[in-house]
């Protein structure tokens, strides 16, 4: 019985993995500006999720082994961060692919980027300390020691990192509905921000309801100096003009106007941005966030049991010699 | 004539240990390390040796006086000292509880005291050479490397919080490796995932101590690196027992 549930499982994730890259071809429509690059989010939000989740489950079956003293927590522990690695790996070359795209850069050191190289690294480090020890019991206690310590500096990667850094261009805070960019709020002569670009206020130009802006974006490193005027009209409170920033994709836009002290707030906007409003698009990301957590949950369970399996080989040989 | 074993003693043994008494253990483990070290002096000439290297090596390369002390500048001039900082304490941080394992007397150490109480006296050692090796090499770089420290006071701040994020993550690490094989390539491979996030505040924050208006900048840098350096120690407390058994 549960085993032909397994074997229905197994079929179930493979058709709903396979619809779901169907559907990222030929269900979701085109990102405005990307072309169909902006499809591999389909592929790349999902795999950094699990890859996080991942991290998390080894964390939590770590600290089971360290208080239960199971074996069998342990091969949970281990199969999940290898599977958590693989996925890891996926989300970090779509990622880049991605990035090269839209930033025309495979690596730029975002903080998104910085976190996913550090969870590489430890999962690197747990299986190289693995390797590096003889003794079983030994070799399961300490790594699980060691995967628990990892994991508490995981708020660190994800929420503190982030902040500190005052330069992100990561989509994450552009494409999903609801989430935002901070943005800058600038008066005129101040300077600011926005991702790695240096922007200046430069003056406020009011005709009627529309106000323009007068930017200076300065590139990385100083080297070009480019004015964009976004408007904006503040009687319907609408974006009017969305400029490219010089060489990007992304686009400069005035969200709010304070006419009293003369400032406005600045933001970047992705390409797309609002199109996940639509429900095909919207559907499309949960069906493949569901589908790649089930895989994972399936990976998982597979290769715990392989490794019991094998563990029980090995000391059923260790016995008969 | 001997006394008898009794059951007393093995009560005591079995009692949990007051705080200080523990306290006590720890510092009588820091002053027995303290006192071995500077028999053999293994670990003082690797760190400070090491950071001696570093800083003639710089200074090879950015020490020369034409140097336009720009923005930029200063986040070089602080990733080269982090980085100097970073490598000697790969190199000698771990030697408090390798040193342990080669001499077999890990077993002894295990009798003698209660499993925090060594973790706290190690960390106790880690702390001090980190405090000797900050010094040394920050007194080096300004010297040869030219480093002008706008506000000494943030300066030193960041160096000990970003010490002391150095020896809260590295200690329990110690304690792993000095059971495996291919001590000190491991102890590097372990610890350097755990430090990226801290490194990258404390050279972001050490380049604006260089400047001049150093400390309201540099204040939520040395909290963050508090904040990790404490989450880092209250782990390393929870966690040391299943190190210190397996």
């Amino acid at each position: 019985m549960a085993q032909r549930m397994a074997q229905a499982a197994k079929l179930l994730i493979g058709v709903w993995i396979a619809g779901v890259a169907v559907a990222m071809f030929l269900v979701v429509p085109q990102y405005e500006g990307l072309g169909n690059a902006g499809r591999i989010i389909m592929m790349h939000v999902p795999t950094a999720w699990v890859s996080v989740l991942a991290f998390s489950i080894s964390a939590l079956f770590s600290g089971l082994y360290l208080w239960r003293g199971q074996p069998k927590h342990d091969d949970y522990a281990l199969a999940s961060a290898e599977s958590g690695f693989l996925f890891t790996v996926l989300a970090t070359v779509t990622g880049a692919i991605f990035s090269q795209v839209v930033w025309g850069v495979y690596w730029n050191w975002d903080p998104r980027q910085t976190s996913i190289f550090i969870l590489l690294l430890i999962y690197a480090a747990m299986f190289a300390l693995r390797s590096s020890i003889e003794d079983v019991a030994r070799r399961r206690q300490l790594s699980a020691v060691y995967s628990l310590f990892a994991f508490v500096t995981m708020p660190f990667l994800i929420f503190v990192a982030p902040r500190i850094s005052d330069s992100t261009l990561h989509p994450n805070c552009a494409f999903l509905q609801g989430s935002k960019c901070e943005g800058v709020e600038l008066g005129v002569g101040r300077l600011g921000l926005l991702g790695d670009r240096k922007v200046e206020l430069v003056g406020l130009d009011r005709v009627g309801d529309v106000v323009t802006a007068k930017v200076e974006v300065t590139e990385p490193g100083m080297s070009s100096v480019t004015a964009l005027s976004p408007t904006y009209d503040t009687a319907n409170h609408k974006i009017l003009e969305r400029p490219n920033f010089p060489g990007l994709r992304f686009r400069l836009v005035v969200e709010d106007v304070n006419l009293a002290t003369n400032s406005v707030r600045l933001n970047i906007e992705a390409p797309g941005t609002g199109l996940i409003d639509n429900g095909r698009t919207l559907f499309t990301f949960l069906a493949s966030i569901v589908g790649f957590t089930a895989l994972f949950f399936w990976m998982l369970n597979v290769r715990a049991t392989l490794l019991n399996v094998e563990w029980a080989l090995a000391r059923r040989e260790g016995s008969r010699v | 004539m001997q006394e008898p074993y009794k059951i007393e003693h093995r009560l005591a043994a079995i009692r949990p240990v007051g705080l200080r008494d523990l306290l006590a253990a720890a510092w009588a483990i820091f002053i027995k390390d303290l006192r071995s070290e500077l028999r053999t002096r293994y670990a003082l000439n690797a760190l400070v040796l090491f950071a001696a290297s570093a800083a003639v090596a710089v200074s090879l390369g950015v020490g020369f006086i034409g140097l336009r002390r720009s923005e930029e500048y200063l986040l070089i001039q602080s990733a080269l000292l982090w980085i100097a900082l970073l490598f000697a304490a790969l190199n000698g941080l771990s030697r408090g509880f390798v040193y342990e394992e080669e001499t077999r007397t890990m077993a002894a150490l295990r009798l003698a005291a209660p499993p925090i109480a060594v973790y706290l006296g190690k960390l106790l050692f880690n702390l001090a050479l980190l405090v000797l090796l900050g010094t040394v090499t920050s007194l080096l770089f300004i010297v040869l490397v030219r480093i002008e420290v706008g506000s000494p006071l943030a300066f030193t701040l960041v160096l000990s919080a970003g010490g002391f994020c150095l020896a809260t993550a590295t200690t329990i690490l110690a304690a792993i490796i000095a059971r495996a094989s291919f001590k000190s390539a491991l102890f590097a491979v372990l610890a350097f995932p755990l430090l990226v996030p801290p490194l990258i505040v404390a050279i972001q924050a050490t380049a604006l101590t260089l400047d001049t208006a150093g400390m309201a900048l540099a204040l939520p840098a040395i909290r963050t690196l508090m904040a990790y350096a404490v989450a880092m120690f209250v782990a390393s407390l929870m966690l040391f027992r299943f190190v210190w058994e397996a």
